[in-house]
């Protein structure tokens, strides 16, 4: 499933995933450490207040729906606790863009940053030196996980050629075996 | 909810819980004492459509499981994103299923008689009307008012109410303990007009 996510293929057929879908999709899935190191600057310069909120972080339970696999029927998998929220950053005023983020999990300040960071990217002079020192690592870091994800699901792999070509072999090395 | 309506949102209560029981508060003690004009704490961000009394007494009591109706010039505003944002409720096209009915000044109010009056057997599954109108006044000439919450008799002048709503009253009043409940309001004041209140007369000023 989240293989087919960070695949960057949209969600359902005919709808096109826009640059800020990507992104926020990438910043749901950021550990707090990273958003919170590569925000810190950005922040301590110019937007040290507490942001002004639409929606506060909380924490509610969300049906998450999959199909069989991957393209059968839709399917209710279960509920998963989300944390969302929505702010506006308060340098630009009224109008400023506004952040919003849907998290898996109960961490209202990932939640926070995630929103944080969303409301900057949308600025564009802010979203240059964004890419750069956020979503480049993000990504990166993402990238890792999936490979690490599925060098451990390569090492229980079966190769069933192989205990194929032994089994349909020669009968004295079955023999020579207690 | 599409991107530039979200641009455009504004807050909600400051303080979530404390802006909602005060207004609940409020809303409780204008249905406790019928005609008698509350003011309205307003400890929230507001849309520019609507009284501000209206949008945080709805802001107030609307949640995931109400239905609100709104009248033609708040349905086209921002005040129908604001809720729907902050409170998540639902929005019905027609006035006679909705449980929340807010009709803003000038437009026209729903016969209350189509309204959703509950039953015998279940009367708080009726409406609740939220009615904007131009001033409220509880001296003077106007209505008298009578019933549970009121010692003796009271008197109120609404102005902005079509004229046959005493008539409608009469029926609604009437049909108890079906009916709809009505709350009042202007910028920073509300109204509540339970239908246990009669109102006996109208002498124009």
């Amino acid at each position: 499933m989240l293989q087919k996510f960070d695949s960057g293929l949209p969600p359902h057929p005919g709808a096109e995933r826009s640059a800020r879908q990507t992104w926020m999709a990438q910043l749901a899935r950021a550990p707090q450490e990273l958003l919170s190191q590569a925000l810190a600057k950005h922040l301590a310069e110019q937007f040290k207040d507490e942001p002004q909120w639409l929606r506060r972080p909380e924490t509610g339970l969300m049906m998450v729906q999959g199909r069989a696999g991957g393209s059968g029927e839709r399917f209710n998998l279960g509920e998963v606790t989300i944390t969302r929220c929505a702010l506006r950053l308060k340098h630009g005023g009224a109008t400023s863009p506004v952040g919003v983020a849907y998290v898996l999990g109960r961490k209202h300040r990932q939640a926070q940053w995630a929103a944080m960071a969303d409301a900057l990217l949308q600025d564009p002079a802010q979203h240059a030196p964004l890419e750069a020192s956020l979503l480049a690592p993000l990504r990166q870091y993402l990238q890792t996980q999936l490979s690490q994800r599925q060098q451990r699901a390569r090492s229980t792999q079966v190769d069933f050629l192989t205990v194929a070509r032994e089994a349909g072999g020669a009968d004295d090395e079955e023999s020579a075996n207690p | 909810m599409n991107n530039p309506e979200l641009q455009h949102m504004v807050a909600g209560f400051e303080h979530q819980a404390f802006g909602s029981q005060a207004v609940f508060r409020t809303a409780l003690t204008a249905l406790s004492h019928p005609g008698r004009i509350q003011t309205m704490p307003l400890d929230t961000a507001l849309p520019q459509q609507g009284h501000a009394s209206a949008a945080a007494l709805l802001l107030g009591l609307l949640d995931a499981d109400t239905t609100l109706w709104l009248s033609p010039q708040l349905a086209r505003s921002d005040a129908a994103a604001w809720l729907r944002f902050h409170t998540g409720c639902q929005f019905v096209a027609g006035a006679e299923t909705a449980q929340f009915l807010w009709v803003a000044l000038g437009d026209e109010l729903p016969a209350l008689d189509q309204l959703t009056t509950g039953s015998d057997t279940y009367p708080d599954q009726s409406a609740t009307c939220v009615v904007e109108v131009s001033s409220l006044h509880t001296d003077g000439a106007g209505w008298t008012l009578q019933g549970p919450g009121i010692q003796g008799q009271s008197r109120l002048q609404v102005a902005g109410l079509p004229a046959d709503f005493a008539t409608q009253w009469a029926h609604n009043h009437a049909s108890f303990p079906r009916g709809v409940d009505v709350f009042l309001s202007t910028p920073t004041q509300l109204l509540g007009l339970p239908r246990t209140t009669r109102i006996l007369s109208t002498l124009e000023a």
